[in-house]
Parts: structure tokens; sequence; C-alpha cells
């Protein structure tokens, strides 16, 4: 396959500049048993940011709907309506074995399960709630993709990552199983290629059956040889010959999913390369606006960069780095670059919003009004690394899933019943309790 | 201590099922396809456990780099196929068996790094069968098949077999596995045709033959993996790239000086691959590798060359070693200021394996200076002035107190940027003094701890494990064996690769919970 975006049988509309894809067309809606267009799906995009937020000037003063924007929700103002901002949810889970803060809460950032300490051998933490989502849609086989990874930042490749604890913890917020992280993929227009790989232009159903035959007969093969290897390994080469079985599994799927007419959708142009940490995240937006507007998948997951990420932001006007601000000792210079980070987090929450807002789809509604966004980070203060109050903005109605427009204050309830009702309301059925501390639904959201 | 590892037991370890990082798949494409487009530049990044992105036990496969696996051998096949990589016989139309097999038998063992089986290969062979069916030409099978082998799991993971069900006896490794530990801890890559007839022979289980075979992968460009992902690692000299040095404070520092330093270190760490240096010379070796601009930057005498030479540090003590190095002293330093902390962190990790603790929660950060012109080593004092803190900081800040005349982007400086003088004088808890970096490298040079801290980081990258409390006397028997061999680098890489922790592979222990 050439790097070189094809556009396959899908109709060719091109964008123009920007990455823009068509509205979700009626045909492209999921069918129900006598092949009519069902209902647009609720789709969850989750937004992770490290180190914490300086939370006094993020936590609005007034709960309920007449809550004001804060200086660091400003730029939010045009979707004000749109927010759930929630404080007071607590992951208990994420306190670390004594140190690893970071890296613990971020393995239990989506997982709300007790990371293992390790440097390597035996990594465990439980499943991410964006993967049981896409297990769902997996099994379900509701979108060409079960979820969507993406990051922008790969990780710096050297020493060791937060105290004893491996650095897959730090650089992974979904997590297939518990061993298993999900990598997430840094680069947009590769994600774009994937996004809409698969198709030749012009191609007829036989070109297309007999792509697929061999691409599964490919699959088959080495399946094969993963089997027969089976037989001469150990019990812990057999959890990495696992991971092989499951990714050979999940390609055979796109391999499959080549020819559904449903991929009815353009892609536009590809996303402009920059690694200009505003662009890029802008370009990542982008792509899961674009995924779930084509429906390829419900359910995305971005990490703006590595747990305990130490960046330094000069665009912004500032020197030092973000991990080392965020051990801010109560120093006013170090609220205010705090402030002035957070805010930039979220001015590009507010790009999602806005653009997810301005998407009509079938049933009239905004591609926002039909999603969940999920913003928080690992950490509410970072000086103080505590993991009882966190940062938390949910945006959009998810269909009906959220009342936005308020300001909910919990009483350190579990974030755990946050996943339980989000996946829930993503159609994951008997799911009621999750990860170490979930219990049920958290209440009090539509 | 003395005598405490004479009977002690050792056991090899065990390694996990082996996937190949990104570096390891770059170089294994490009020796077994010639294709050195570095396909997996696009992959996403191979997560790093024990300061090393080859542990097994971390690297992971998901489905989407499977994908990625996928397309890459899809486009490697077709290139390669394009450039005539497999024209070795001309596919006969009317009974291409005899040449596709040939093709097929001769790439699944070059890819697969062993002898294959015949039914292997009949099973390759179907491809054929199955473009025929579909009106293909036989090439379209053999492409398949080829693209097949690329992503087999015996192409992406390092295979080596378990030892029989049951057993608690270490397995020693077949010649081939121990080819292909050779050839990944020399090269990255997959072992090259010598290397396979030697183990075809059977000659690898011969001491002398595997020196001999030692010897000529260091010679051979391909040992520059070495430089390139282990002392890139080790030395971290590849978290250069996304280093940045404020631009205000530090304007001096600019693309060009980051890359002659990134060069600087390749080239002098490259000398001790094939040069008669003992390896703990890293600390002080009195020679460098500058071009004018890093060596006008340096303050050393231009060596009169837009490309790097190398020079004596005569006169120029302060630049001998690692430490004299711009690379190490800024992806220690903070953006806007030196840090002792992670400077003496550094030391106590990557040479003395002796890590301090994690400070305790809620420890304040550096304060801000009480005077303009207090030096770092005064705030540093008020900071550790804390109980918790002083256990740990005794032993960090001295040894990074020491580099205090490297500013945060490597240049030498008598003046902290507040115009104080600097104070690079350090005092350790067993009452040695350190005034300066000199001082540092004479202590760190008589540490015992020395060798064997290298021995643990090379023997971790050498087998793709991380090494633990029992692992210790182990550590100790290769670096005392090195030692006494010469010391130099290839005496530390012929100590590790005649360990059993390196030609042997452990049987599977109970599983802990």
């Amino acid at each position: 396959m050439s790097k070189k975006f094809r556009l396959s049988r899908r109709t060719v509309l091109r964008g123009t500049g920007a990455l823009m894809a068509l509205p979700l067309l009626e045909q492209m809606l999921p069918r129900n048993a006598h092949g009519a267009p069902g209902t647009v799906p609720r789709r969850l995009a989750v937004f992770y940011t490290p180190n914490g937020i300086h939370m006094q000037k993020w936590t609005p003063t007034i709960e309920g709907p007449a809550w004001e924007l804060t200086p660091t929700l400003e730029p939010l103002a045009a979707v004000k309506n749109d927010l759930l901002v929630v404080t007071g949810l607590a992951n208990q889970p994420a306190f670390p074995d004594g140190d690893g803060h970071h890296a613990a809460a971020t393995g239990a950032f989506l997982s709300c399960a007790k990371v293992y300490k390790t440097e390597g051998n035996n990594l465990r933490v439980g499943i991410s709630m964006d993967q049981v989502i896409a297990n769902h849609m997996t099994a379900t086989r509701a979108t060409r993709y079960g979820s969507m990874e993406l990051g922008i930042d790969a990780g710096r490749g050297i020493g060791n990552c937060d105290s004893g604890y491996a650095c897959p913890y730090a650089n992974n917020i979904a997590w297939s199983g518990p061993r298993t992280p999900v990598a997430k993929e840094t680069n947009a227009q590769a994600a774009f290629n994937r996004l809409f790989a698969g198709g030749i232009p012009g191609e007829t159903q036989a070109q297309i059956e007999k792509r697929r035959a061999y691409g599964k007969s490919i699959i088959d093969v080495v399946r094969d040889d993963a089997t027969a290897l089976k037989g001469q390994l150990g019990t812990s080469d057999l959890q990495k010959l696992d991971e092989y079985f499951t990714s050979v599994r999940e390609l055979e799927k796109q391999v499959e999913d080549v020819s559904v007419p449903s991929m009815t959708c353009a892609s536009g142009a590809a996303p402009i390369v920059s690694e200009d940490p505003t662009a890029k995240t802008k370009a990542m937006m982008d792509l899961i606006i674009l995924a779930f507007q084509c429906d390829l998948t419900r359910v995305a997951t971005f990490m703006l960069a590595n747990a305990r990420a130490n960046k330094v932001y000069p665009f912004l006007g500032l020197s030092g780095a973000h991990h080392t601000y965020s051990h801010h000792q109560k120093s006013q210079s170090n609220y205010k670059a705090l402030a002035t980070i957070d805010k930039w987090e979220v001015t590009l929450l507010q790009y999602l919003l806005e653009r997810m807002k301005s998407v009509i789809e079938v049933n009239g509604l905004s591609l926002l009004d039909n999603s969940m966004v999920y913003f928080s980070s690992e950490i509410g203060d970072g000086d103080s690394h505590n993991h009882v109050n966190l940062p938390i903005i949910l945006a959009g109605r998810g269909g009906g899933a959220l009342t936005p427009g308020r300001h909910i204050v919990y009483q350190q309830d579990p974030l755990a019943n946050l996943y339980i009702y989000l996946m829930q309301a993503m159609g994951v059925p008997n799911v009621t309790t999750f990860g170490d501390d979930g219990t049920g639904p958290l209440p009090g959201l539509v | 201590m003395a005598g405490e590892c004479e009977n002690a037991p050792q056991t090899p370890g065990r390694v996990t099922l082996h996937r190949l990082n990104r570096a390891e798949y770059n170089a294994t494409v490009r020796d077994l396809l010639g294709d050195t487009t570095q396909p997996a530049k696009d992959f996403p990044i191979d997560d790093h456990g024990y300061g090393f992105d080859n542990i097994a036990d971390v690297l992971s496969l998901s489905p989407l780099l499977m994908e990625k696996y996928s397309t890459a051998a899809e486009r490697l096949v077709n290139d390669a196929w394009t450039r005539g990589a497999f024209n070795s016989c001309a596919l006969d139309p009317l009974n291409p068996a005899p040449c596709a097999h040939e093709i097929l038998s001769n790439f699944a063992r070059r890819a697969w790094r062993r002898p294959v089986q015949q039914e292997e290969v009949d099973k390759l062979m179907t491809f054929v069968n199955l473009a025929s069916q579909h009106a293909d030409p036989p090439e379209v099978g053999v492409r398949l098949a080829l693209r097949s082998v690329l992503v087999s799991p015996h192409f992406l993971f390092r295979v080596e077999k378990n030892a029989p069900p049951g057993s608690t006896e270490p397995y020693t490794l077949d010649n081939f596995e121990l080819a292909s530990r050779l050839s990944y801890f020399l090269w990255s890559s997959m072992p090259d045709d010598a290397l396979f007839a030697a183990a075809e022979a059977g000659k690898l289980s011969d001491p002398a033959e595997v020196e001999a075979q030692v010897r000529r992968m260091l010679a051979d460009p391909k040992a520059r993996a070495l430089v390139e992902n282990f002392a890139g690692q080790w030395l971290f000299t590849r978290a250069l790239g996304t280093a940045v040095p404020d631009g205000t404070l530090y304007g001096a520092f600019n693309e060009e000086l980051r890359a002659a330093m990134r060069t600087e270190t390749e080239l002098f760490f490259a000398e001790f691959i094939s040069g008669d240096h003992k390896l703990k010379d890293l600390i002080d070796a009195p020679f460098t590798y500058v071009n004018d601009q890093l060596a006008a930057y340096y303050g050393l005498p231009l060596p009169g060359s837009p490309t790097h030479k190398r020079v004596e540090l005569t006169g120029h003590p302060e630049r001998s070693g690692i430490f004299g190095k711009g690379s190490l002293l800024i992806v220690t330093s903070n953006p806007d200021r030196t840090s002792p902390v992670q400077r003496g962190v550094w030391v106590l990790e990557q040479l003395l394996c002796s890590a301090p603790p994690p400070p305790p929660p809620d420890v304040e950060n550096l304060p801000p200076p009480i005077t303009p012109d207090m030096t770092m080593k005064e705030r540093m004092a008020l900071h550790r002035s804390a109980p918790a803190c002083q256990g740990c900081h005794r032993l960090m800040d001295p040894l990074g107190l020491a580099m205090e005349n490297f500013d945060p982007i490597g240049r030498w400086r008598l003046q902290e940027v507040s115009g104080a003088p600097v104070d690079a004088t350090g005092d350790l808890p067993d009452g040695a003094i350190l005034a300066g970096v000199r001082d540092m490298q004479s202590y760190l040079k008589k540490d015992p701890k020395l060798t064997n801290c290298i021995t643990e980081h090379m023997l971790t990258y050498a087998t793709g494990r991380g090494l633990s409390e029992a692992d210790h006397c182990a550590v100790k028997d290769v670096a005392d064996k090195a030692e006494a061999r010469g010391g130099r680098l290839v005496d530390y890489i012929l100590s590790i690769v005649s360990s059993s922790h390196f030609t042997q592979r452990g049987a599977e222990e109970e599983q802990t919970p």
C-alpha cells in the first residue's frame, strides 16, 4: 500500500483545504435488522492532559446551572451551555505505592485500577473503559475500528519513567488488558492514512473479493505459525503471543471490512504535518471529528502529552517546564505559568468542541449533541499529587445521556462510577462495576 | 563483602519472547531486503523499561502495530521485488514451483534466522496455487508468501525455544538462537551470512569462534547500532534532540551545535568500540571530536574544519570524558538553570547504579534565591535543610555541584547567571571533598561500583531483560572477567557473551501472582 491516500469506492468529494468530512449521511447510519437506517450513534472522545490543573483558577464557585466561567475556562464561552463541569470525583486506585504518582495515576486514568509497581516485568493495570467500549463495538461489528488512540508525543525514550513505574504506564491511557497497553498514533498523517486505508479507486467487486481472499490467507498462514509456536514456548512467552493473536484478529477484521459498503464518506485533504503542538493537536482533533462523522469509530482517546511531561512551551511566553511548574509550591509565578498552560489546553478543547458543534448530522443535531467529550488529568493539584478532586469537563449531550450547562460537585464519589455511566451510555451491556472501586453509574449527569 | 559471590548460585534468567523494536526492525529489513527507508519510523514508539527500549517484557504488540507491520510488509515486498531483490531465478509461468521454492525457502530461512522445515516451505508454496486459482500469475503468489513471512511471528519475534516441559534446568541456546542474540546485541539486526554459516556449522559453541565473530562484528559499520541504541540510551544522548534550553537566557545554543554535540558524543563512544581504551576511561579520556563551531563554543583551539576532527585535550582537561560533553550537560539541566540534582542522579543511576529513592511526597522544589547573588550551592544547601531530604541530597548534590562550572548549555563558566562566582565544591558523606569535575572523575574511577554498574547496563541491553538483586553476582563476575581481560569495551562484550546469562535461558519459574 502506498503511503499516499487513495480514495476507494467512496464518493469522491474533496474538502476545501482543512480536513472536512461530509455530514453523516443516512446511508451510513447503522442498519437495523431490516436494513433500515437506525439512529445516529453516540460517540465518546477522551482528552487527557498531564500534570494536573491549577484548580483555584479552574473551579467555578457556584454549583448548578448558574455557574460562571472561571479564568481558565473562559475560552469555552461559546460552548458554555454544552459543558458539565464536574468537581469532587476521586480516583483512589490512582494512588501509587510510595512515589510515582504520575505513571500510576495515568495507568489508572481510564482503568480506575491500581497499577502494579514494576520497571518492566509483570506489568499490570485494569482494562480501560474506552477499551471496554471498543470491545463492545468490535463484538457487535458496529464500526470498522473498535477505537482510536491518538496522542502528540511519542516519548523521550531514555532513563526511567516515574519512580519505579515502567514507561508504558506513563505513555498509555488505553489498556486492552491488564498487561497490554494500546499504542497510540502520534503522526496525524499516518492516522489519517489508516482511517481511510484499504481501498483502491475503480476496483471491481471481484477485485475487492480477491484482495480480501489474499489478505485473509496471509492471516490464516501466520495464525497457523503462531499456533504451532505455542507448543514450544513457556507461559510468559504465551502472554506475548496472545498479543499477537489479538492483533491478528483485529487485522482480520480490517481485511474483511475492506468492502463494507457503508464506508461512504469523503475524507477531504490529509492533515498537515507539523511539529507545533497546537497545530498537531488540532490535526488530531480533526481526525477524531472525521472518524466520528464517518462512523469509522465511536470511541477515541487523545493524550496531549505523556505522564509527567516536562515540556517547555515557549510560544506561551514560558521558559520553565510543565512538570516543574506543576510543583508550584504556592509560588505566584508558578501558579501564573500553570494557569497559562491550563488555558492553552482548554483552548484546544474549545477547538474540538466548537468544531463538533458546527457539524450538523442527519438527525438535525450537532455532532457535539450526539457525542460525549471527557476532558481531565491524572492529577488535580500537581504539587500535592492528589487524585481526589480531579478537574473534569464533560461536554456534549451524548444524544440525551448528558444534561450540560451545569457545574456539579460530588463528594469524593469514585471516578469509576462516572465511567460506568459513560460505558452504559455507550451501550455496553451488563456493566455495573468497574475498576477497583466502581459500584454503579454516577447519578446526576442527566 | 568479599567472597559473597563465591558460592552463590547463578541462574541465567529468562528472556521473554522478544518482539523486534523499531531500530531492530529497520536494521533487519535493511539487511534482509536492502531497504533503507526505515519503515518503522512511522510505527508507534516502543516503550522502554530499565533504561532501554529493547526490553522484551515491555515490548508489546498492539493491533495498531500489527496493521503497520502488515502495511509495511506489502510495501517492502513490492519495492524489493521491483528492485530485483528476488531475481536469483526466473519464475517459469508453466512450472513456477522450483524457482518459487528457491526464493521462498531462502528468504524464510534468512528472515526467520534459522533453518526452515520442509512443511513450512510447503505452506508458503500454497500461495502460488492460491494466485493461480484467482487467475493471477505465480509472481503474485510468491509475493503474497513473502509478505506472510514478514508478518509471521517467526520474523516479528526473536523466538527462543522453551526448556523441556517440567525441566528446571537452564536451557542452552542453540547456535541459531545464539547467533541472533549476538547480532541483535552488536548490530540491532539479523545475523549476516558469515554468522549464519558459523551457526549452521555448529561453531558458536566454541568460545574462540564466538570471540572471532564478536571482533569481526565490532569492526563492521553495523556496530554503530551500539552507539545509537546502547550508548544513546545509557548516556542519554537520545534526549538531546528534545532538550529545549531557554532561548532568552541561553540563546547561544542552536541547532548546529545540537547536531555537533550529538556527533561528538557518538564519535567519542565509537572510539571505545574500535580503539584500545579501557572502558572506564569514558570518565576522563583526554580526547574528543569537534568541528570549528563546537571547538569555539567549548573554548578549544579550532581544528580548522567544518566536520569533526579528533583532538587531544591537552590544556583542557575539563572537556575530558563524558562530563565534558555538551550533550550530557544539556540533557541533565533544566531549560533555565543547571540542575545539580539531575546531574547527580545521572551519575548515581547511570554510572554507580546507586539511584537514590525518589523524593518524599510534598517535597519543596529548589527555592528562589534569597539574595540575587546566591550561588546554586547555597540554594541547594537551603533546600536540603529539611531532614527528610538530607539523606539522599547529601549523595546527589556534591556530584552534581562538581559540574557547576558547566552551564545549562554545556559552556564552561566561572560565574552563574546572577553574577555569583561558581562554587563547584561538594562534600560527600564519606568525607571526600570534590572540588570540580576533575575531582569527581577521579573519585568515580576509584569507585568499585563503576565497572559493575557499566556491566549491569550493558548486560540489560544485551539480554533485553531487566536485572534484579538475583543477578548481582553474575554482574560482578562478568565485570571482573572483563577487567581481567583488559577492561576494554570489547572485553566487556566478550565477557557478557560468554556468560551463562547470555548463552542460556532459564527454565520457567512459578509465576508470581
